[in-house]
């Protein structure tokens, strides 16, 4: 079910935030470095340890990266000792399950660091996938395969994605709800995706294009698709996506948004960076207030002071409106063109 | 400071500004074929084209307002101020007034528009007037200089400080 808080404690770029996401689709916008991916993988490594029972700890430098490997880079960094402390929850039958971990700055390898609530946690297991920026699907054939058997250097959300990507359909016939939303990304991709020996390809009239040969957007749609018809999207199951505009038209996110909307209604829980305000805005003419979508600003309270952020339930509420301002002061910068010789 | 009305937007406009109501029928006499803008104003420099549209007024009833909806379209309502632009052009023209660069504001009461919604329905304006005339096509005068679209909150903001609207009812933020 839901995640309902994210609580980071001097981690990473945060000195203290207290983060309650809603249930349904979580629009975070932010300047950039205000830490709007380091919320969402953290969110999503609770989650997908719930699955692989994992440690937290591991999960975190696995989706993290940080230099050698070492946890405690992950604190914040200030003068001497310090320990950082990430927790997430969420409800599970009329339970508040709560999975956190704590570690120093001086910690090096996960077993240093003590988890909390590791047990309950996993005891409900908890579907997720994680959608980074840059696509993979053209890249994937033999990448898991190195992955898993070398050292490189790849934060593992792209790894997980390919691993959801891989999933064979569901078994038996698609349900009503999951044919109309992939075949209303079946339209604008204009075919179905197929998977032959690790490759990706677009099944259309024009026969099978791989996935190397199609537009990077139209490659994640395919992602998309593939995960509602893998079922690694379906009811309980949480979504996350990092720019979901990145290489896609302004065009698309109309019914891009649609297919939010869609799985907002059949109970996965989608968080969404972003920085485009067409994203934003069709979201909120769809949500029209409702709730169905929140928006959270991510913010600095001084321009080197501690991020905080600020929900809203509509495009209009969303305080600061980093992504507003620059459109306002392009216009003021227009209007001021035109009136270069202020009239009088 | 001169001071004009239309329907329930009042804007002032710096002293040395003459304002002339255009929009009425017995302006130009040819009303049965001419569309015109609200109100021509003439500053120092140049001279404004300054249209109103107000989908806030709070005086509209519920029919009124779904007409707008479907008039504020974006087709329609350009339709309807390219053609309020080019007979009030025409018209100064057969008067012998063009003399001055002419700049067409277009001020919409309607709050919830954006910085970006508003720079958007510039541009799709701008292409329609049209504000650019391909070069080297024998083009020598352009007869229209800048075009902006405001809502009180931007024409406030944005505008120098002679430059006011506010509501009659003050019932909105304006």
């Amino acid at each position: 079910m839901p995640l309902t808080k994210l609580r980071l404690h001097r981690f990473t770029a945060f000195d203290e935030l207290e983060f309650a996401p809603a249930p349904g689709i979580n629009a975070i916008i932010g300047a950039n470095g205000t830490g709007k991916t380091h919320l969402m993988k953290v969110a999503y490594a609770a989650c997908d340890v719930s699955k692989t029972g994992t440690s937290f700890a591991e999960k975190l430098i696995r989706v993290f990266l940080p230099s050698g490997r070492a946890l405690g880079r992950l604190v914040k960094r200030r003068r001497g000792s310090s320990r950082c402390l990430v927790e997430v929850q969420r409800r599970e039958r009329r339970r508040t399950l709560k999975l956190s971990a704590s570690f120093s700055n001086h910690a090096s390898v996960p077993k240093t660091a003590t988890i909390r609530g590791a047990k309950p946690w996993s005891g409900a297991p908890l579907e997720s996938v994680y959608i980074p920026v840059k696509e993979m699907l053209a890249n994937a054939p033999g990448f898991r395969s190195l992955y898993s058997q070398r050292e490189v250097h790849f934060e593992e959300v792209y790894a997980d994605v390919l691993d959801r990507a891989y999933r064979p359909a569901l078994r038996g016939p698609t349900d009503k709800e999951r044919r109309k939303l992939l075949s209303a990304l079946q339209d604008p991709m204009a075919g179905k995706v197929e998977v032959n020996n690790e490759e990706f390809f677009l099944r259309g009239k024009q026969g099978n294009l791989e996935f190397s040969l199609l537009a990077e957007g139209m490659r994640k749609l395919g992602l998309l698709w593939l995960l509602i018809q893998n079922g690694t999207l379906l009811s309980g199951s949480v979504l996350f996506w990092d720019e979901p505009e990145t290489n896609l038209h302004p065009r698309l996110f109309g019914p891009l948004a649609d297919i939010f909307v869609s799985l907002q209604e059949a109970g996965i829980q989608i968080f969404l960076a972003t920085h485009d305000y067409t994203v934003l805005k069709e979201l909120d003419l769809r949500s029209a207030g409702s709730g169905a979508v929140m928006f959270h600003s991510l913010y600095r309270e001084s321009p080197h002071g501690r991020i905080t952020f600020d929900s809203s339930k509509t495009y209009a509420g969303i305080h600061p409106n980093m992504i507003g301002q620059v459109f306002t002061d392009l216009y003021d910068r227009e209007v001021e063109r035109s009136l270069a010789d202020t009239p009088q | 400071m001169t001071r004009l009305q239309e329907g329930d937007l009042r804007i002032a406009l710096p002293s040395s500004a003459k304002v002339s109501k255009l929009d009425d029928p017995a302006t130009h006499g040819l009303s049965h074929c001419m569309k015109a803008v609200d109100f021509v104003v003439e500053l120092e420099d140049r001279t404004l084209f300054l249209e109103v549209k107000d989908p806030d007024d709070p005086r509209a009833g519920p029919r009124e307002r779904q007409r707008w909806a479907a008039r504020f379209k974006s087709d329609r309502l350009d339709q309807d101020l390219v053609q309020k632009y080019r007979d009030s052009f025409l018209y100064q023209w057969a008067l012998g007034r063009v003399q001055k660069p002419i700049h067409y504001w277009v001020l919409v009461g309607l709050e919830q528009l954006t910085e970006a919604d508003l720079l958007s329905r510039a541009d799709a304006l701008r292409r329609k007037l049209p504000i650019d005339v391909p070069a080297s096509t024998g083009w020598v005068r352009f007869p229209v200089a800048a075009c902006h679209v405001f809502n009180a909150n931007s024409w406030n903001r944005s505008l120098p400080a002679g430059y006011r609207v506010s509501r009659v009812t003050g019932a909105a933020s304006a």
